[in-house]
């Protein structure tokens, strides 16, 4: 079935996106409150209200900037001594919000969608199961305690980042 | 693709590894973890090759302006299953949406095709149609491969064409094959040409017992001036310091329109017709017959626009050895005052000259009037404006007369007027009756 552009920033997409941008908002802001820093919270809850407006003013920039500021949050939270749980989940869900508002820009700006509730049902299987399997490995290793030498951390935070440098190598190679 | 959002992401990834690494802090590296995460998985879901064809059909390939014109585009996808296929078929510059989507996003499973269809019109013009962009991504939008797949096709816009009434020329010279044109030679025809000593074989009835009765020792019989076909040269101005633009609206279209109607009013009669568009370039069609001939000028004048160059600045750079010697020359501009010499030269080496002259001082003062009505006229004071116009549409008079004076047969055309109205009054043949009553329009 086909939809035109007026109905198509309405719906499921819509509907996950607010949810993703209220939860990554609560969750830091809930953290930020209960530790008594009332201007970070203040200012996470601004930025959450600026996200939100954005999606009725339709202002597709704001998204990737409320990404960097929630993680900036998250990595601020952290160093302040706040739980890792709540940085995680406001992460995860920062993450969903601007993939969200990304797709619904993305069939906002064609004139015609054929199979929308499909694409959107799948794209949302998706990112629920990407998202799930980040945070379920955040969690993991964050449970996990291993004592490792600064040689070994050394070895595989340097692993881990040519790994990722690699895969992005790989990726670019074959994308262009 | 490289897109902006991977880079961010990846970005973000980085810093918090980096950081993480940095101050040995375990619960950054899991911050990254998500991040990670997700761009891996574009990585196990993205697009790797594509094989798609395209192909694009039009309802017609040639229309008259305004018509509506139905585009069906069908994206056959022959590899592996597409996640998120978005599909954009731009539309050539001139043309316009008139129905349907230009664009669209769908899931394309191997084997399957995915169909669009929308609706243009447009102006006047030979309009290409630019490659279909495809971009393919996964659920995740984090990589895209865009390809451009041409599908090639051309709309071309005629130009309107009324349907003219016999246009009279007279031209010096005719061709050996029958026609409507008055060959200026007695012979079989319909128009009186004179009278002749009676000779052996001439049918009795062509007789003239008038003139006979008054000579008893002679007959006389009368003779037909012989209606053959003409050459034809049309000329088509196109310089752009000719042609006046207001609003959108050009005098050169109604020029183009008229050119469209006289070559087809030409060729309907038979005659042998040749098209030049003076502008920027001498674009040439070469003379010929029949609707072969109506076809390829009528495309001519599809893609005619105005231009400017140096060189053709004047009509002194006519090339008249395109046109057969003493033919007949159909000149289509709204004409300044620089190509009297010209004109009144052509004429002096035999040419029979008819300009169609759409008027620019009318065209342009209506325009200053309509512009006035809408509240955006120029800031210039009226008497000024009406001042400006007096003398434009005098130096015009001027210009005509003298050009009509070196025997040079000139049409003014207010545009506001339709060239078929203009062209019967001023160009078709007078009846019979108006001449003998000694009546000429």
């Amino acid at each position: 079935m086909a939809t035109t552009a007026k109905s198509r920033s309405t719906g499921t997409t819509l509907t996950g996106t607010i949810l993703s941008i209220i939860l990554t908002t609560a969750a830091l802001g809930a953290s930020y409150g209960l530790g008594g820093r009332w201007a970070g919270m203040l200012a996470i809850l601004s930025v959450g209200l600026v996200w939100l407006l954005a999606q009725w003013r339709d202002w597709g920039w704001i998204a990737s900037l409320a990404l960097v500021f929630s993680v900036g949050a998250a990595v601020f939270g952290l160093w302040l001594g706040m739980r890792t749980g709540w940085m995680l989940c406001a992460v995860g869900a920062a993450l969903s919000a601007w993939d969200l508002d990304h797709f619904a820009q993305r069939l906002r700006s064609v004139g015609r969608v054929e199979g929308q509730r499909a694409l959107e049902r799948r794209h949302l299987q998706r990112l629920l199961v990407v998202d799930a399997l980040g945070l379920l490995l955040a969690a993991l290793a964050t449970a996990l305690r291993l004592r490792l030498g600064f040689g070994a951390a050394l070895l595989l935070g340097g692993l881990a980042v040519l790994g990722l440098s690699r895969v992005i190598g790989f990726l670019r190679r074959q994308h262009t | 693709m490289w897109t902006r959002r991977l880079l961010l992401l990846a970005g973000l990834a980085y810093a918090l590894l980096l950081l993480g690494l940095a101050t040995l802090d375990g619960r950054l590296l899991a911050l990254a973890l998500p991040l990670v995460i997700y761009l891996g998985a574009t990585f196990v879901y993205g697009p790797h090759e594509l094989r798609l064809s395209v192909t694009r059909t039009l309802s017609a390939e040639r229309v008259s302006p305004g018509t509506p014109v139905a585009v069906e585009i069908s994206v056959i996808n022959a590899g592996p299953r597409l996640e998120e296929v978005l599909v954009e078929a731009p539309i050539p510059r001139k043309l316009e949406l008139a129905d349907g989507e230009p664009s669209m996003i769908a899931t394309l499973p191997p084997g399957e095709a995915l169909a669009l269809a929308y609706t243009v019109r447009g102006p006047r013009g030979k309009h290409d149609f630019p490659p279909i962009r495809v971009t393919v991504s996964d659920h995740l939008g984090l990589f895209r491969r865009r390809t451009r797949l041409p599908a090639r096709s051309q709309l071309i816009i005629l130009p309107e064409v009324s349907r003219l009434k016999r246009v009279t020329i007279r031209p010096l010279r005719t061709r050996a094959y029958a026609g409507p044109v008055p060959a200026r030679q007695s012979g079989s025809g319909v128009e009186f040409f004179g009278v002749r000593e009676y000779q052996p074989g001439d049918p009795r009835r062509w007789i003239n017992w008038r003139v006979s009765a008054r000579h008893p020792r002679a007959i006389f019989t009368n003779e037909f001036e012989q209606e053959r076909i003409a050459d034809v040269g049309l000329i088509l101005d196109a310089r752009l310091r000719t042609n006046v633009r207001l609003e959108g609206q050009a005098l050169f279209e109604h020029a183009v329109q008229a050119t469209a109607s006289l070559a087809d009013a030409f060729l309907s009669d038979g005659n042998r017709v040749g098209l030049l568009v003076y502008g920027q370039f001498l674009d040439w069609t070469l003379p010929g017959y029949g609707k072969v001939q109506r076809e390829r000028i009528l495309r001519a004048l599809a893609q005619a626009e105005t231009g400017e160059g140096m060189i053709f600045e004047s009509l002194d750079r006519l090339p008249t050895r395109l046109f057969p010697a003493r033919s007949q020359v159909v000149l289509v501009s709204p004409l300044c005052n620089d190509d009297l010499p010209m004109l009144v030269r052509l004429r002096a080496r035999g040419y029979q000259i008819l300009v169609i002259s759409p008027d620019p001082v009318a065209f342009e003062v209506q325009g200053f009037g309509v512009l006035e009505g809408k509240g955006s006229r120029p800031n210039a004071p009226q008497a000024a404006l009406d001042l400006a116009a007096r003398i434009a549409r005098l130096e015009r008079v001027l210009l005509m007369r003298r050009l009509r004076q070196a025997g040079v047969q000139v049409v003014d055309w207010q545009v506001d007027k339709p060239f078929g109205q203009v062209a019967h009054v001023a160009l078709s043949r007078a009846p019979r009756w108006f001449q003998a009553v000694g009546m000429t329009r």
